[in-house]
């Protein structure tokens, strides 16, 4: 039997003194996305840096696809370059000073950087964003932004996706089509993603587990369907 | 004497100066703008000193620690054999000096705009942290970086307090503009005086129009 995709159980506290903020968490996921659901300020997008290795953790294990990324008490740690993870954060996911395909290459070794690589051309097709290759990110929607952010996250095939968000600031029917681009991309590649909402009806749609949080931690996970049935 | 000689020895002093500052002066901006630990504060009132001491002070300091009887100026002779002091030389090491503080403190700030998020997004790519600061971090901070050097080039070619302590007046040797200003002025050379300071403030004047137009650059929410 194959390794879960997720299995994390840690501690961070992040702030000094009267700021200090202390997240205890405890994640798995077999395979599929996991929906870290909860109201603002829970915790959920420190549980997505601390699970990239972004930020340090104070106890605790992440293992990803078996392979040990943090394990505080025996003293190892996979740099965040080194996880093979693919990032996307709420704000500020593309750089302003390359265009969309340079944005998507970003990643890449140099000489797979060049224009009108294949591989990048093919992803560009899959998210829907071929026709604005050359546009730079202050004139494109949320969604295209999300959707040019993911590609860029997928063209250096990570073993699993970290979303932050990636559906706010887009319209209802932008979101609905952002939500089938990545269900085809996820299932396509078979990989799996973490990703932060506080929508029910995105956590609903989206989560095959959902990890529910409130004031720092996990309260509890599991099904969507379970965890979201006293939830409004 | 040659009148084009503090003009080009200047240029060149300035060019070198920057030259010797830019690594070092981004590398400790990124370190403050991006790194807490335990000495920082330290460290920030170390990058300061040369803008609050007075030149003369500065270049006091330069002269015990790079003297011929100096801490490093003594073992920089004997064994390299290699006397800083009253060289053009050290017109570089003084006029860069004095630039640090001000390209710190504007390539900081600079530094600290970029977002976070996108220096993670490229760790996460796969970058290390000499690949994020290239590839991310210096272009998003680049009208910063770029308006640090303008100034520190800008202060590097107007040095003279410390300059003259270190490097001397050797005509023909470590007689840079301000210098040649100050001994043109003391033998009551006006229009030789009067020249130099025509050149000095058309370069200022380009400074200040160059680094007011280097405007930040703008990031997506």
């Amino acid at each position: 039997m194959s390794s879960p995709a997720l299995e994390a159980r840690f501690q961070v506290e992040v702030g000094l003194g009267a700021d200090a903020f202390q997240l205890q968490v405890d994640l798995t996921l077999p395979l599929g996305v996991l929906v870290l659901y909860g109201p603002s300020g829970a915790g959920k997008s420190l549980s997505l840096t601390a699970l990239a290795g972004l930020t340090p953790l104070q106890s605790g294990r992440v293992v990803v696809a078996g392979q040990v990324f943090d394990d505080v008490a025996g003293g190892s740690r996979v740099e965040t370059r080194h996880r093979q993870l693919g990032y996307v954060p709420q704000h500020n996911a593309l750089f302003p000073f390359c265009d969309v395909e340079q944005n998507i290459a970003f990643g890449l070794p140099r000489g797979e950087r060049r224009k009108g690589n294949p591989a990048i051309e093919e992803l560009m097709q899959e998210v829907g964003v071929a026709g604005l290759r050359a546009a730079h990110p202050a004139s494109l929607s949320g969604g295209e932004r999300q959707r040019v952010a993911l590609a860029r996250a997928l063209a250096v095939q990570p073993q699993l996706l970290l979303l932050d968000e990636p559906f706010a600031f887009i319209d209802p029917r932008g979101r609905k089509d952002l939500r089938e681009v990545l269900r085809r991309s996820l299932h396509s590649r078979g990989i799996s993603a973490v990703l932060v909402t506080h929508s029910r009806d995105e956590a609903l749609a989206m989560g095959d587990c959902v990890a529910l949080y409130e004031r720092g931690r996990t309260l509890r996970s599991g099904p969507a369907g379970e965890v979201l049935a006293d939830q409004d | 004497m040659d009148a084009a000689f503090p003009v080009t020895l200047s240029l060149q002093t300035a060019a070198l100066a920057l030259a010797l500052v830019t690594p070092l002066g981004l590398g400790l901006a990124w370190l403050q703008a991006r790194r807490s630990y335990p000495l920082r504060s330290a460290v920030d009132a170390l990058i300061l000193l040369p803008l609050v001491l007075p030149p003369s002070v500065v270049g006091y300091f330069l002269v015990v620690l790079f003297g011929r009887r100096g801490l490093l100026g003594q073992w920089l002779e004997q064994i390299l054999d290699i006397r800083l002091i009253f060289s053009p030389a050290a017109a570089v090491i003084a006029s860069a000096l004095v630039a640090l503080p001000l390209l710190v403190k504007t390539a900081q700030p600079a530094i600290e705009a970029v977002p976070l998020e996108l220096e993670h997004v490229g760790s996460s790519l796969g970058l290390t942290s000499v690949q994020v600061f290239f590839r991310i971090t210096m272009p998003m901070a680049w009208p910063g970086i770029a308006a640090a050097m303008v100034l520190a080039f800008a202060r590097a070619i107007g040095e003279f307090g410390a300059t003259l302590m270190f490097a001397g007046n050797v005509p023909g040797r470590t007689n840079t503009m301000p210098i040649e200003i100050f001994a043109a002025y003391q033998r009551g050379d006006d229009s030789r005086a009067m020249l130099y300071v025509a050149i000095l403030t058309v370069i200022s004047c380009l400074v200040v129009f160059v680094a007011a137009r280097l405007g930040p650059v703008r990031t997506q929410r």
